[in-house]
């Protein structure tokens, strides 16, 4: 199981990795970071295709075989032999298997945690995920951050997986996206022609699929300051602590006027519970200006779990996701409501 | 078209000329035949893979070996000195953390990372620290004990 074939191209500054973007975006080029998702991604080990050994074998309809095929042979020119299903497999591969990896690694300027003049928070796109656990920084102010960060895959993942690229990547359970949601995170998306600013929740169309122009690279994210007696909070359900991709991950953002409320701003983010992660409309409609207690956030949860729109998969059914989203909606609610009253 | 890279392994410069979709698990075993370093899944599940670059635990079956042109690489060869295990190494072997062997320098690795950061994790720590580093035959226990062996000691060398 190799790599298929490309070439990698190491800029020295975020110009040049525009400009080569631009030149290469005929031939099929992408961007990589810490490449935990784009290189596994680029490896496609087992491919089901059936391929005809003997005549006997291409006459046989059901003769389906799971075949290893060697990224190599992606590349090559299928055999004249070939059956037709293996054919169209070589040419997918082809179109999946990008020419250019452009790698931001010695990009400085797209490294590192720093906070605003105007308190917000800005946080470079190939800043790792263990950077961002271990900041105090992000751990004060953005809790949710610091929890998506400290689930997300293992040490490993979090040594070389980084922050734009997970939100690039657009996996509706991706850890680090769902909070930045729930922390209205706005993408400091740069082209040559110049820079654009996109709220995070706008950023998604669909699984994996996103609103990035083709010569965009997306180079920081940044944080709004919170208020005075602000507090947030993420879960990431799933099966195991370590390498497990969420059943359900809630996000949830809270600003009181004082102490002991009324509530003045709430964020819900949910993942896994839809095609993109979803900004849950209901919960603002129910909490907004009213006082923080128990049975509000009862009630609130109830109509997040109806913003909710879960899939049966192996991960979890439908109706247990729903009820996950309503259980955690509560729970954090209450949490993020604790930290707020807290955080002066 | 292959590139020229250097970078430095257990102490020792190399200059190799690599093919852009090397990766450093492939560079390290096949170019450099420092073949202690193991391949498990290839897409980072399991952590046989495991080397430091710069410090850093890292799986080089998701590294190229472009992205650590110019980084310092150590790898579980570079654990033992003269011929002596290192003080991890001797406790793996002392405390049966060892079965089939296949884990084991990834293992080492990881938790060479984590000593030298501090010095004398709990047990909950330990444990974290090898969350993403899979043991298909000791069920952790043993190789925890011997972490614990080498973070209870005084002893600043790991
Ligand atoms: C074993 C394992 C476990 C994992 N567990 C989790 C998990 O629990 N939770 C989770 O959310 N994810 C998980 N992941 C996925 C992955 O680690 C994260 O999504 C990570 O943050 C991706 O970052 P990266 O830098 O490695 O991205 P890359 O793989 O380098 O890139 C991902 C995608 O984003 C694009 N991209 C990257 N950076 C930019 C940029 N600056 N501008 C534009 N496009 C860009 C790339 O072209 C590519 O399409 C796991 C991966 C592995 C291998
Ligand atoms: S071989 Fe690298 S993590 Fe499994
Ligand atoms: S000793 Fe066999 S996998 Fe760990």
């Amino acid at each position: 199981m190799i790599l298929p074939r490309f070439d990698v191209l190491v800029p020295e500054s975020l110009e040049e990795a525009l400009e080569m973007l631009g030149e290469h975006a005929d031939k099929g080029v992408r961007i990589l970071a810490g490449g935990t998702d784009l290189l596994v991604d680029l490896r496609r080990p087992i491919i089901p295709v059936h391929v005809p050994r003997c005549d006997g074998c291409a006459k046989h309809p059901g003769g389906m075989v799971y075949s290893t095929i060697d990224c190599e042979l992606w590349l090559s020119e299928p055999t004249a032999h070939a059956g037709g299903s293996l054919r169209n497999a070589l040419q997918d591969s082809r179109r999946i298997s990008p020419q250019y990896l452009i790698s931001l690694h010695l990009l400085r300027e797209l490294k590192g945690i720093k906070r605003l003049d105007n308190g917000s928070l800005y946080i470079g796109a190939t800043t790792t995920i263990r950077e961002i656990a271990h900041s105090e920084k992000v751990r004060r102010c953005w809790t949710a951050l610091a929890e998506g960060a400290d689930n997300l895959g293992s040490p490993l993942v979090r040594n070389r997986g980084t922050l734009g690229g997970n939100i690039a990547n657009a996996r509706p359970a991706a850890d680090m996206f769902v909070p930045t949601i729930g922390l209205n995170g706005i993408l400091k998306l740069q082209s040559l022609g110049g820079e654009r600013l996109l709220p995070a929740r706008d950023f998604a169309s669909g699984p994996g699929l996103t609103v990035i122009e083709p010569l965009e690279i997306l180079t920081a994210v940044i944080y709004p300051a919170p208020l005075s007696y602000s507090g947030s909070s993420y879960y990431k359900l799933a099966n195991r602590k370590a390498l497990e991709i969420s059943t359900v991950g809630v996000s949830v953002s809270l600003t009181l006027e004082a102490p002991d409320g009324p509530i003045t701003d709430v964020r819900v983010a949910l993942g896994a519970v839809g095609p993109t992660p979803i900004l849950a409309e209901s919960a603002k409609g129910i909490l907004l200006g009213e006082t923080p207690d128990e049975p509000l956030f009862k009630k609130a949860a109830q109509a997040i779990r109806k913003d909710a729109r879960p899939i049966d998969d192996h991960r979890g059914s439908a109706w247990y996701r729903s009820n996950m989203v309503q259980l955690l909606s509560e729970r954090l609610l209450k949490i993020a409501y604790i930290r707020a009253k807290r955080n002066k | 078209m292959k590139k020229l890279i250097s970078l430095n392994v257990n102490g020792i410069a190399h200059e190799l000329a690599v093919e852009p979709r090397r990766t450093l698990l492939e560079l390290l075993r096949e170019d450099l035949g420092l073949t202690g370093t193991k391949k498990g899944c290839g897409i980072g599940d399991c952590g046989a893979c495991t080397v430091l670059v710069d410090g850093v635990a890292t799986f080089s079956c998701l590294t190229l070996a472009i992205q650590v042109n110019g980084c310092s690489v150590e790898t579980v060869e570079g654990l033992t000195k003269d011929g002596k295990l290192s003080r991890l190494q001797q406790a793996f072997v002392d405390h049966g953390a060892i079965q089939c062997g296949y884990c084991t320098p990834g293992m080492l690795m990881t938790t060479t990372e984590l000593l030298r950061r501090n010095q004398h994790p709990k047990e909950q720590e330990i444990r974290k620290a090898i969350s993403g580093n899979l043991c298909r035959c000791t069920g952790y226990q043993k190789i925890v004990e011997a972490i614990q062996e080498v973070a209870r000691s005084e002893n600043e060398e790991i």
